[in-house]
């Protein structure tokens, strides 16, 4: 600011932007004040009050009771909680399939072919519909004797006797990890496809007179251009794997499967907090459920980060 | 040059040959696709209205593939249903005196299955039925768990769209102090899984706000949606700044300036939040399992999660309250579809 000889009328001047700035702060927060409510009462006050539960014997009931570590002890020792985790872990394996598929996808309704908003449409209805309702309907495909694909295989006589789906604890978990990708598929599809937009035409006019074939154009040129949109995929559909719950929920009739097959560590909260009622130790599930999490997201982001930086050099 | 030319008509045909069969091959890839999303679709439609638990695949003869009306009708007609094998009476039926009638219900398959017969096709059809409907609308109480859900859905969506361009707007058009780190604390809420905080969240709700059993239980704790603010801020950054600066010069105040002049501006951006709260709403289960015990106030998730318990091994009925629950979104989606993707690319590319 330029120095003046008004000395008197700066000073006001001064002081008439200070009120209006105090103003301008007030009437700012009066706007964020709803949502600061909302977020106080439903994510900051049970943040900090699940980290103290897990340090508790908390039966919802009556008051808890400080028990310091025990939860996390007793955690390291239940066989039902690594059991959550690995099969957690093995969710995983849904993240990669989903992006190759939905990738590939991507391209082939980049394309501008006659119709082709027909078929986005349709890729995309199983991601609007509801979780519980994706989970009836594959009971319903996976059925067994007479469910769509036993029935069909079974009077093909492809097999003698019906795949036992959801019924057999090695195949309920990947049956469930299947619908996943199911319904999966076109909620990312359109992501990239979004992202692919993006994309320069001429990039992949100078690769084919460079003599690259469109497997190569779509290595080299495709997944560098979309790879924040590939980042954020991973870590989206890593986070949705390792919490799965609803399709689980539903597909087992609420009992995760034969003998617990398809625990995950998200039904193993549900079933200590809700079912029997341990919301301490479920809390300290939680508080475990969030750091792997957090974690695994950090991974993703670093491992896929990297990557960029390669490609710059 | 007769030959050029001719060779050149060649080469012409022969690319247009090549790119006929190039996108042939790109159109069996799109509806391989398409069938593997829509047939299970299909199947739960086609269980829906099967009159009999016989499967539609049998040994050594074709797949009973085609419906054709058969007994089409809004009541009860046990007699005509029963002797079709369609109905299987629910222990409170038996009190209904042998062959009571209620609504109206014909049946049709006479006419049709001479007609099938004639075409040669009796071999593939069946007579469907609307017997599942009826069962499974009046059996459990299907029309309240969609009122329900929809008066949590819309309500949600109100609540959020208000709470999220209110505080989108100082955090996209105001400059104040700490106005960077609100925006980044908001978002960082997202990487949190709504898991962590559920069980101090259903304690909270429960206990303290005394919400548990009552719809506006699954309406406040989503009072607010930090994904909404991001998307919303985006949409205010869209609007230039001139226009809020000539309206605080013509003296309007902050809130006027909001209802009157942005709220009409951020529409799209609206629209898409909508959309996804909605759909969001509508689709959720983990919460209302935990917050509602009585029937009455089920949503149509739970509803349906449980009606697999009122007709254990009937899915036909559940085929049919499967139809009931999805059908209205998927049209409410395709009404909608060019908005939603939309929004959604828009979402991810901001």
């Amino acid at each position: 600011m330029v120095s003046t000889p008004y000395s008197d009328e700066i000073a006001s001047l001064a002081q008439g932007r200070r009120h209006r700035e105090r103003r301008r702060l007030l009437v700012a927060y009066g706007f964020l004040m709803p949502s600061f409510a909302f977020f106080i009462v439903f994510l900051i006050v049970p943040l900090i009050a699940v980290v103290y539960l897990s340090f508790t014997n908390y039966n919802i009931v009556t008051a808890p009771q400080w028990v310091g570590l025990e939860n996390y002890a007793r955690l390291l020792q239940d066989p039902l909680f690594w059991r959550g985790l690995r099969n957690s872990f093995i969710y995983l394996v849904v993240t990669p399939i989903l992006i190759v598929l939905s990738i590939w996808l991507a391209i082939v309704v980049n394309r501008k072919l006659r119709g082709i908003f027909v078929f986005r449409t349709i890729y995309y209805i199983p991601a609007v519909t509801s979780v519980v309702a994706v989970g009836m309907i594959f009971e319903i495909v996976f059925a067994e004797p007479s469910g769509l694909i036993n029935g069909a295989l079974l009077a093909l006589g492809v097999i003698q006797s019906p795949i036992n789906f959801l019924t057999h604890p090695d195949s309920t978990l990947i049956s469930i990890m299947l619908v996943t990708i199911w319904r999966g598929i076109g909620f990312y599809m359109v992501i990239f496809l979004a992202a692919l937009q993006a994309v320069p035409e001429e990039l992949y006019e100078a690769a084919a007179i460079d003599g690259a074939n469109r497997f190569q154009q779509h290595l080299y040129i495709t997944v560098p251009s979309i790879r924040p949109a590939i980042i954020f995929v991973a870590i989206i559909s890593s986070i949705s794997a390792l919490k799965v719950f609803e399709e689980i929920f539903v597909m087992t009739d609420g009992s995760a499967g034969v003998l617990d097959s398809a625990l995950t560590l998200m039904f193993y909260l549900y079933r200590q907090g809700f079912v029997n009622l341990n919301a301490g130790y479920a809390a300290a599930i939680a508080v475990v459920f969030t750091l792997v999490t957090l974690g695994f997201s950090i991974a993703n982001l670093r491992f896929l980060e990297r990557g960029t930086r390669d490609n710059r050099q | 040059m007769t030959t050029v030319s001719e060779n050149a008509a060649q080469l012409r045909r022969a690319k247009r040959f090549r790119k006929f069969f190039a996108n042939t091959g790109w159109y069996i890839v799109l509806i391989s696709f398409a069938l593997v999303t829509v047939v299970p679709f299909l199947w739960t439609a086609l269980m829906s209205v099967r009159p009999n638990s016989a499967s539609v695949f049998r040994p050594e003869r074709p797949p009973e593939l085609i419906p054709y009306p058969g007994l089409i009708g809004w009541g009860y007609g046990q007699n005509e249903a029963r002797r079709e094998g369609a109905y299987t009476a629910l222990p409170w039926d038996s009190n209904l005196p042998e062959g009571a009638r209620h609504g109206w219900w014909r049946d049709f398959t006479p006419a049709f299955s001479e007609w099938f017969k004639s075409v040669g096709l009796d071999q593939f059809a069946f007579p469907a039925t609307t017997v599942n409907y009826y069962r499974v609308w009046t059996d459990v109480n299907l029309p309240a768990y969609f009122v329900n859900s929809f008066i949590v859905a819309v309500s949600v969506v109100t609540l959020q769209l208000i709470t999220c361009s209110l505080a989108a707007y100082p955090l996209a058009k105001m400059r104040f102090r700490g106005r960077d780190a609100i925006f980044y604390l908001i978002l960082s809420t997202l990487i949190f899984p709504e898991q962590l905080t559920l069980i101090p969240s259903f304690i909270i709700s429960v206990n303290i706000l005394g919400l548990g059993n009552t719809l506006q239980g699954l309406i406040i704790p989503f009072g607010t949606n930090a994904f909404g603010i991001f998307l919303l801020r985006q949409t205010y950054q869209s609007i230039p700044d001139e226009l809020i600066e000539a309206a605080r010069i013509d003296g309007a105040s902050e809130i006027g300036i909001w209802w009157r002049i942005l709220l009409p501006l951020i529409r799209p951006g609206l629209a898409t939040l909508a959309i996804f709260s909605f759909i969001g709403s509508w689709n959720s289960f983990l919460w209302p399992l935990l917050m509602i015990r009585q029937e009455s106030l089920y949503t149509l998730p739970l509803g349906l999660a449980f009606l697999e318990g009122a007709f254990t091994g009937n899915l036909r009925t559940v085929a049919a309250g499967i139809m009931v629950a999805t059908v209205p979104i998927i049209i409410v989606f395709l009404m909608f579809q060019r908005q939603f993707v939309r929004g959604l690319s828009g979402a991810v590319k901001g």
